[in-house]
């Protein structure tokens, strides 16, 4: 690490000075075409719409990183916060216990994710791709398929909370309360991946699951703790869209799931397992959501959101599989034979 | 439609008697896990058709339902022979449905430009839905077999972008209006048998002589089995890749074909729930995600599977989400049976043998 070269070192371990530079030259554009891009109440409403992305994001790194993919956490997140506000209802319950509830609820379902893949050791993909069919077909088809706009008070309070209001050109710029708690959230995971046995046996275990299990990581008690973790963190993004939006939809997050792996993806984790970090995947978050909301600000029609996130995706993993392909010829270059392409 | 496409074509090259013997083991126990999950799928078929015609005979065995079964099946099983086309080289396919949806927004954005087209027109007008779909398919080609992306973001872009552009173009509404040659041939029947389960059916069986009876098919299993080994054998990779997504592309613009010829109507966002439905089908049918395993056969088994339950379920009167609690449970117990069975069989060949090891760990 410390023998880096500066240019390598400002690259990042996974591109996140790219990933900088591309969200600079995009504020950069976007304000040149329309400097309300950077106002107060912009910014913070990109911030706001990137609260609850950030916090499934963390849980789909941490998965990514293992070297899996996770693609029912949309469905764990709905089904968490749902079955939360359907069983409270009006009964008064604290904010506490509707958090520790539905983080119940939360681990509950990942814990199911987490038995089936380590045990059995089954592909990730599919799993998931299964228990998220059935975790959203048990919610509508048994827990309740209405739409809630009376949220408990413990969570109404907080829709409209804000940590931050600055006066801004004849309207008041929000901040909402939820940054300290996603920014703890983001320190908390970044400790934990950085810091802590079990998340280094991650990197491990996505690295070269093999090469972990010998050396005496406990990959399946890992794997078990993981999706189990990834539900709770489900839940909590769960919870913070239902109060955000000040509705419990059941019908809400699911499909969403592509566009956050993509998020994370964009950040510098590697679909192979073994690489991938905090700062990256904030990263990501921040310019799938400046991409999806400040289009209309510079001009260019809504219709053209999703069209624009793909073509960045596939612009960012290109350059990244063709940089990969330019640095193994470098390794392969001996013998005299291109490995890669024909 | 034989199950296993490694008996045509292998020349034995000198002096490797050793790669030969391997080869030969592995193509035989690939061979049997075939044939045992082809199996195990058409019991289940059989079974699933079994309970509901005696849960309700009367509706579940009249002749319409037997029909609208046929007739609503194909789309679905010709986006799971694509997705499994793209799973035997160890890749997949998230953009199939995607594309099948290019390919009937421009069969009913051109129709509504040809009001009154004949014939010849609409043949055209097909052909040039079909092309655009076909287009797809090498545009995620070129992504993962020149540009290097895996093909599970290579095509994750690639069906936002999709579906992106077909959002800007439609600007989100629905088009109404097909040819009418294209509904009356969507309509129709042959003895009985809807047209359009034919050309399933037709479609299913040429893509299994492509896999079991060509060189491409060959090359594509090899590939999926172990992609170094294909490697030093002289495969080349990018032009197997290419071909791969090529047919899963051609065979997600037939689905788009098929669903406008079905319903007379186009939009963006038609069957979002398909991406992750297909998936299901193509593992169900005993297809090996991570490559080298996978029958039509088992595929267009498992389509007729997952028909039979849905509309049973409808029948019966669930709702459609306990239909999604049947899928997720029908996948995880495929999956559980097939890991238990597989780790039993090798535990029971573990002491006299050690080539078990050979056959691919289902690890991610």
């Amino acid at each position: 690490m410390t023998t880096r070269k500066p240019l390598a070192r400002l690259k990042g371990g996974n591109n996140e000075g790219v990933v900088v530079l591309v969200l600079v030259v995009l504020v950069v554009a976007m304000t040149v075409a329309n400097p309300e891009f950077l106002s107060f109440s912009n910014l913070f409403s990109i911030v706001r719409s990137s609260l609850v992305p950030t916090v499934l994001a963390l849980g789909v790194l941490m998965v990514i990183i293992s070297g899996g993919i996770d693609v029912s956490f949309t469905a764990i997140a709905i089904f968490a916060a749902y079955s939360t506000v359907t069983w409270v209802g009006q009964r008064g319950a604290g904010t506490l216990l509707l958090l520790v509830l539905a983080c119940a609820v939360g681990a509950a379902l990942g814990l199911v994710n987490g038995l089936v893949i380590s045990k059995l050791r089954l592909p990730t993909l599919i799993v998931t791709l299964g228990t998220s069919t059935m975790f959203k077909g048990v919610l509508i088809a048994y827990i309740g398929a209405q739409y809630i706009a009376d949220l408990p008070d413990a969570m109404a309070r907080f829709g409209n909370a804000n940590v931050l209001s600055i006066p801004s050109a004849g309207e008041v710029a929000n901040l909402h309360v939820f940054v300290i708690p996603v920014a703890v959230l983001c320190v908390l995971v970044w400790w934990v991946l950085s810091h802590t046995m079990w998340g280094r046996s991650l990197y491990a275990y996505g690295g070269d699951p093999e090469a972990a299990r010998r050396a005496g990581f406990p990959v399946v008690r890992a794997q078990i703790i993981l999706y189990t973790a990834v539900g709770v963190l489900a839940a909590i993004g769960g919870l913070m869209h239902v109060t955000l939006s000040r509705n419990a939809n059941p019908q809400d997050l699911v499909g969403t799931e592509l566009d956050i792996i993509a998020a994370v993806v964009l950040g510098g984790a590697s679909i192979f397992g073994g690489r991938g970090s905090v700062l990256g995947t904030v990263l990501g978050v921040f310019l799938i959501q400046i991409i999806q909301n400040s289009l209309i600000l510079v001009g260019i029609p809504s219709v053209w959101q999703r069209a624009a996130v793909g073509a960045i995706l596939i612009l960012g993993v290109g350059v990244q599989a063709l940089s990969a392909k330019r640095s193994s010829r470098k390794v392969f270059a001996y013998a005299g034979e291109e490995v890669v392409a024909a | 439609m034989s199950p296993t496409g490694s008996t045509t074509g292998r020349t034995t090259t000198p002096g490797r008697v050793n790669d030969e013997v391997d080869a030969r083991t592995r193509s035989l126990v690939s061979r049997l896990q075939m044939e045992r999950g082809t199996l195990r799928m058409l019991v289940l078929t059989v079974a699933a058709f079994l309970l509901f015609t005696i849960l309700n005979p009367t509706v579940f065995l009249d002749p319409l339902n037997i029909v609208n079964m046929a007739v609503a099946a194909p789309e679905i099983g010709l986006l799971a022979i694509a997705v499994m086309v793209a799973m035997l080289t160890g890749g997949i396919d998230l953009s199939v449905v995607a594309i099948a949806n290019a390919t009937g927004i421009t069969i009913a954005s051109l129709s509504s430009h040809f009001p009154h087209a004949g014939g010849a027109t609409t043949g055209l007008i097909v052909a040039v839905g079909f092309l655009v779909g076909l287009l797809g398919g090498v545009v995620n080609g070129l992504l993962i077999s020149r540009v290097g992306i895996t093909p599970i973001l290579a095509t994750l872009g690639t069906m936002q972008l999709f579906n992106g552009l077909a959002i800007v173009y439609t600007g989100g509404k629905t088009l109404y209006g097909v040819p009418g040659q294209l509904t009356t041939f969507g309509e129709a029947t042959l003895a009985g048998v809807p047209l359009l389960f034919i050309v399933f059916v037709l479609a299913a069986a040429a893509v299994a002589v492509v896999l079991n009876r060509t060189p491409l098919g060959l090359k594509l299993f090899l590939q999926g089995s172990n992609v170094k080994a294909a490697q030093y054998s002289g495969i080349r990779l990018t032009r197997t890749l290419m071909a791969t997504y090529a047919l899963s592309g051609a065979l997600s613009a037939l689905s788009g074909v098929v669903i406008v010829a079905r319903n007379p109507t186009a939009s963006a966002d038609y069957g979002s729930s398909y991406v992750l439905l297909v998936i299901v089908i193509a593992i169900l049918g005993g297809t090996n995600p991570s490559g080298g395993f996978g029958t039509v056969t088992g595929v267009v088994l498992a389509t007729l599977t997952l028909q039979i339950v849905q509309t049973g379920f409808n029948i019966e009167r669930l709702s459609n989400y306990e239909y999604a609690i049947a899928q997720g449970v029908i996948l995880i117990l495929t999956l559980v049976v097939d890991q238990v069975s597989r780790r039993r069989r090798l535990n029971r060949r573990a002491k006299p043998r050690s080539t078990s090891t050979t056959t691919p760990e289902v690890a991610q």
